[in-house]
């Protein structure tokens, strides 16, 4: 390449930069549903994906019926996690539990408060219903913490305790699954959104002819391919402030992060979906198939292997290699990073340096898969 | 030099031929007419000789370059016009226009000054801040060839670009191309119209990705038609075998045009006894071949 073209090529860029905000001007739909989406999801499923189990129906059956048992009873009550109900004449607790109206079941044998008295093991049993996983380990969960509670207020003057385990969550001290969730959620919605957005524009281009015009100038597949990202960065980094506000406004997010990290970080992010959209696009030349694609490369892996709703560590090997190659598996570390432990460029280096090295991959496949030959 | 100068080129799809080891070459100023039916491999030529589309086998020079030189060095060579519509409905004409000047790298005065010329050249008589979508068909035409001229080419390759235009627009966007002719420009056509085909110095016809006849409008009738042709109509309805008899008794072809028939003699005895014999229900006028009948006895030709 000569000096001269290397100094036009933003030239040719440019035009096209231009000619795409006209479109993305004239087009309500696609402006509206790049600005809208990503914050209307964001809001929706800020309050669908809640894991936080809070009040547990517990079937409280206590055979002891004394001061001893119903304290115990209190300190289920009192954690605001369970509430405590009575078992109806006539029901028994298998069949509360399996009609639904109970989650787990407390049985508080006779002689409890005797046997807590003579400082003998006091025994209560619990049951629970294990029909749904993800309530059942939260429930367990909390029962190992209310079992501390329990002895402690039960069984008051032993003495100093000798040792006693005091877990403390950092960074999510309540354990706010929201805060999880929307920070994660960002990815997700933002992935999905910018892989459409360019996937179909060079399809759209093949389908209605314009591309023979476009290449039948000497235009060359790097302008074509940085002329259609740059205009869409711009539009997808308007949608992340939004959801950013929403995130912030609506959900009460904690940010403790550094902005130009995390614009970094949307930067690169984007940069690699977006250029995934144009391989797309590139590849297939057709809307219906290049919408299909990017719902499923988007999307899919988006959700489900990028540590947004199952951790990475609990995979199969195969996927937790499989999730390097993702830029949405960095870009959740980054923002989680970033808004929860305040994480700055240093920290954050693998994952930004990995979201660098995939856009740079990303456009590079974009740009040589670009075939400028017209076929019927 | 010639402006197009192709040796055996070859365009192949996986297993499917489009182009056929096709020679030819266009001399500078040259109205170079390309004929044919659909598929029988016009746009993949042309798409070829504009840089759009390697070439499998064969050489191709255009305006002095070669696919050696790269396919971009032919493409800021030539002006191109799609057959099909490939301006932005959802710009208007003057950023459609900004946008190809941009990519062709014309210095935003030149561009100006250009689209200004051109736009009055075409005669076009709209607003150019109008969206394109609302132009009629013919001024988009006009439009898309202004594109094609905008940086000033020396060959212009227009693939079918009266399809579905009005009569009235088809002769006006053929004056408008001999006047690129008249300017020194080479111009490259494609048509299936047989009167445009008339309007070129030299056509080629093409079939099932050859070229079975290249040469100039009249050549190529005097070639295909040694012999008179004759219009003939059945003014007291056609006796039944008619024409198997005709074709027997030294008629070359016999060819249903509308409610008459076009026969080429051979043997002028045998014919004027048919004429004999059906006095006073036949009769029969000397015609000058058209470049359809030439199309249909070439074409009949390479069919036999």
């Amino acid at each position: 390449m000569s000096g001269e073209a290397r100094r036009f090529i933003l030239g040719r860029a440019l035009s096209i930069a231009r000619k795409e905000v006209r479109h993305l001007s004239r087009d309500r739909v696609t402006l509206a549903m790049a600005l809208g989406v990503p914050v209307g999801l964001v809001i929706l499923f800020g309050y669908v994906l809640d894991y936080d189990v809070k009040r547990v129906g517990l079937l409280v059956i206590d055979r002891d019926q004394t001061r001893v048992s119903r304290s115990l009873v209190d300190v289920f009550a009192a954690a605001d996690y369970f509430s405590p109900l009575a078992l109806p004449p006539g029901a028994t607790p298998l069949g509360r539990l399996e009609e639904g109206r109970a989650k787990a079941v407390l049985f508080i044998e006779p002689g409890f408060a005797r046997a807590t008295a003579k400082a003998q093991p006091a025994r209560a049993q619990i049951v629970i219903d294990g029909s749904d996983n993800q309530t059942t380990s939260v429930i367990a969960s909390y029962l190992s913490g209310l079992q501390n509670a329990a002895s402690r207020s039960l069984v008051p003057d032993t003495g100093p305790p000798q040792a006693r385990l005091r877990t403390r969550f950092l960074f999510n001290p309540e354990l706010n699954s929201r805060w999880f969730v929307v920070t994660g959620l960002f990815v997700v919605v933002l992935g999905m959104v910018s892989v459409l957005l360019t996937a179909l524009t060079v399809a759209r281009e093949w389908e209605t002819g314009s591309m023979e015009r476009l290449l039948s100038t000497p235009v060359r597949p790097l302008e074509i391919i940085i002329g259609k990202l740059a205009p869409y960065m711009a539009l997808c980094l308007g949608a992340v402030g939004l959801t950013y506000g929403a995130a912030r406004l609506w959900f009460g997010i904690p940010f403790n992060g550094s902005h130009g990290t995390f614009l970094l970080a949307c930067v690169l992010f984007l940069t690699c979906t977006l250029a995934q959209g144009l391989l797309i696009s590139v590849v297939t030349r057709q809307q219906q198939l290049a919408m299909q694609f990017s719902n499923l490369t988007g999307l899919l892996p988006a959700t489900l292997l990028s540590g947004f709703v199952f951790p990475i560590e609990s995979m199969p090997v195969f996927f937790r290699y499989l999730t390097v190659l993702l830029p949405a598996r960095w870009f959740v570390v980054a923002c989680r990073g970033i808004f929860l432990k305040g994480a700055g460029i240093a920290d954050l280096a693998l994952p930004l340096g990995a979201l660098a090295v995939l856009g740079v991959g990303l456009v590079a496949l974009a740009v040589k898969k670009f075939k400028t030959d017209v076929e019927p | 030099m010639n402006a197009v100068e192709v040796s055996e080129l070859t365009v192949r799809f996986d297993s499917f031929t489009a182009v056929d080891r096709i020679t030819f070459a266009v001399g500078v100023g040259e109205i170079f007419g390309f004929l044919g039916a659909n598929g029988a491999g016009k746009t993949t030529t042309i798409r070829v000789l504009t840089g759009l589309l390697s070439p499998t086998e064969g050489r191709v020079r255009v305006a002095g370059r070669s696919f050696a030189d790269g396919a971009r060095t032919i493409k800021s060579r030539v002006g191109y016009m799609s057959q099909r519509f490939t301006l932005y409905d959802d710009l208007t004409v003057s950023e459609n226009l900004a946008f190809t000047s941009g990519l062709r790298k014309i210095p935003p005065a030149v561009s100006a000054e250009r689209i200004q010329r051109l736009l009055r050249f075409v005669g076009f008589n709209h607003s150019p801040s109008a969206l394109v979508r609302d132009l009629p068909g013919g001024l988009k035409q006009d439009v898309s060839l202004v594109a094609a001229l905008l940086h000033d080419p020396d060959i212009v390759f227009l693939d079918e670009p009266t399809a579905g235009v009005s009569p009235a627009a088809r002769s006006k966007f053929w004056a408008l191309i001999r006047g690129l002719a008249r300017e020194g420009k080479t111009i490259f056509v494609t048509t299936h119209h047989m009167d445009e085909a008339e309007e070129c110095g030299r056509i080629a016809l093409m079939r099932a990705g050859r070229i079975i006849a290249l040469d100039s409008p009249a050549e190529l009738k005097a070639q295909s038609f040694p012999d008179p042709l004759l219009e003939i109509e059945w003014t007291a309805g056609a006796p039944a075998g008619w024409r198997e008899s005709l074709l027997e008794r030294g008629a070359a072809s016999v060819v249903p045009y509308g409610l008459h028939h076009h026969v080429m003699v051979n043997n002028r005895a045998a014919w004027d006894r048919f004429v004999g014999e059906h006095t006073g229900r036949l009769t029969v006028r000397t015609i000058a071949p058209s470049l359809e009948d030439v199309f249909i006895r070439l074409v009949e030709g390479a069919d036999r």
